[in-house]
């Protein structure tokens, strides 16, 4: 399908005797950001097996920009990889490396970028993110505002079309990550650049997101625009919304 | 009684067994990253095999120094004093020749690089591994093996046969010197018996037995420390990845000098 960069079709993924994944399908459309959401349990990390880490032992298919990444081989999975940016909740940036030298990481790897080249690009990176003041300090020097930016400032040293951030804004202040906010609002609204953001508290993503999507066991149980985030009367959203143990979702 | 010792010690072989499959499968993957060396840009694993030479080479000199120094003494006058017991003084050379350079300076070189650098490397990698520093490279299209696994296998056989060397060298001299407190025998006498008893064998035999060690020695502290799944397992695989890496090394160096001096 042209102008959809990733694809996911009728997944059903099991663990042991364990529906993780019930029947799940949704496309998202180059340029477009979706925000996923969902309690605990609902499936989320699911979608990270799948999507990102290439567990093929799913029943339905996957399609990043129209190619199957079930039946992908080693290499290709690794360019795969390669080519999204993922950011996750423990960030894992490379504690012997200091800020400047784990956003150049994926670039020193893989990109035929001179040095010097690496180096202007990564200070660009760095000044927007607003990261001067530590580019040569280690994570276990910076706090976690700085630890998100220097992660989110890896994520997209090679300007990935598609980023995938799961939990990674939990827990953080916003206004002390408003640079990072400020980069990922412009980032977008560029329509060759898609966002997936995993997450437990939707509400802040309104403005970047133009798709929200429920799960709950498994199963999407909401899927719309921006504006039915907060009209839809849909019994899960509602009941996810003002935080209530009443209502379909039984939550231990 | 009999029922339980045979159980038991089944049940230890089988493991044994699922432990080198699972290794076998391991040292396999590290060959399939390897056909991806041609994408592999050297700028990226430059700085890890510098460090990691300059802890394991550089750093362990003074401790290789020092050790070299101390069993070379022994030895040393452990040969002048005893040999003539025997009438066999005009031997020396090769004794000292075949106790220090073709075994102690190769194996307890290989056991200060597993007691230094061994541990090290698993504890770094099971760290890497429960802080996910190892899922994100992986998620960046990083291949694990070859970021992790190889610059340290480069460094270790460098490091290692440099260490060697050193600790020959060490030994001699050092050895020599300390010896003239008890003995007395003149340097160039010592010098020539030294000389006339080395081989090319010899020389090979070192530099084989430094890239088998290069080789052993970081593969199993990258297998151990790439296992632990939670942060309790750590010390228990550290442990593991010591105690087996030196099992191994000592049959390796074994197997190295039966195949150069006994086939």
């Amino acid at each position: 399908m042209d102008g959809v960069i990733l694809e996911l079709q009728n997944i059903t993924y099991r663990r042991d005797t364990v529906t993780l994944l019930d029947n799940v399908s949704f496309s998202l459309a180059k340029g477009d950001n979706v925000t996923i959401f969902g309690p605990e349990g609902s499936g989320l990390s699911s979608l990270f097996d799948i999507i990102i880490r290439g567990d093929a032992n799913f029943e339905g298919d996957v399609l990043y920009n129209g190619s199957s990444i079930k039946s992908l081989g080693y290499f290709e999975l690794m360019n795969y990889k390669k080519a999204v940016g993922y950011i996750h909740g423990d960030y894992g940036l490379m504690s012997n490396l200091s800020v400047e030298q784990n956003i150049s990481l994926p670039l020193d790897y893989h990109s035929s970028m001179s040095a010097s080249e690496i180096k202007k690009h990564v200070g660009q990176i760095i000044y927007d993110l607003n990261l001067d003041h530590c580019r040569k300090l280690r994570p276990f020097d910076l706090t976690r505002s700085e630890i998100l930016k220097a992660a989110f400032g890896r994520a997209i040293a090679h300007d990935p079309d598609l980023l995938y951030i799961e939990h990674a804004f939990e827990d953080q202040c916003f206004l002390n990550i408003k640079s990072l906010i400020d980069v990922l609002t412009e980032r977008s609204n560029r329509p060759d650049k898609s966002l997936v953001m995993i997450t437990y508290y939707p509400q802040n993503f309104i403005d970047i997101s133009d798709e929200f999507i429920m799960f709950f066991n498994g199963r999407i149980v909401f899927t719309g625009k921006k504006g039915d985030f907060w009209t839809s009367d849909n019994p899960y959203l509602v009941q996810y919304r003002t935080n209530s143990i009443e209502g379909p979702m039984i939550i231990l | 009684m009999i029922e339980q010792i045979i159980t038991t010690t089944g049940r230890k072989g089988i493991n044994i067994y699922k432990g080198m499959i699972d290794f076998s499968d391991f040292v396999k993957s590290i060959f399939t990253s390897f056909k991806s060396l041609r994408y592999l840009r050297f700028r990226s694993i430059y700085t890890i095999i510098i460090n990691q030479t300059r802890f394991t080479g550089v750093d362990a000199l003074a401790i290789v120094m020092i050790i070299a120094l101390l069993l070379g003494g022994t030895v040393i006058i452990q040969a002048l004093t005893s040999l003539p017991k025997f009438g066999v003084e005009g031997f020396l050379g090769n004794i000292l020749v075949i106790i220090i350079a073709r075994e102690l300076g190769p194996l307890a070189t290989a056991l200060i690089v597993i007691a230094r650098s061994g541990s090290a490397i698993a504890t770094e990698i099971a760290v890497q591994k429960w802080s996910r520093e190892i899922l994100s490279m992986e998620l960046m299209g990083i291949d694990t093996k070859l970021y992790i696994v190889f610059p340290r296998i480069v460094a270790s056989i460098l490091s290692i046969l440099g260490l060697i060397l050193i600790f020959d060298i060490v030994a001699f001299i050092g050895g020599y010197l300390i010896s003239q407190t008890v003995v007395y025998i003149p340097m160039d006498v010592f010098g020539q018996t030294l000389i006339d008893s080395f081989t090319f064998k010899d020389i090979a035999s070192t530099f084989f037995k430094s890239f088998m060690f290069g080789v052993t020695i970081p593969l199993i502290c990258c297998y151990y420390g790439l296992k632990p799944n939670s942060k309790f397992e750590i010390p228990i695989y550290v442990s593991k990845a010591v105690i087996r890496t030196l099992f191994i090394s000592i049959i390796v160096n074994i197997a190295v000098s039966t195949l150069f001096y006994l086939v």
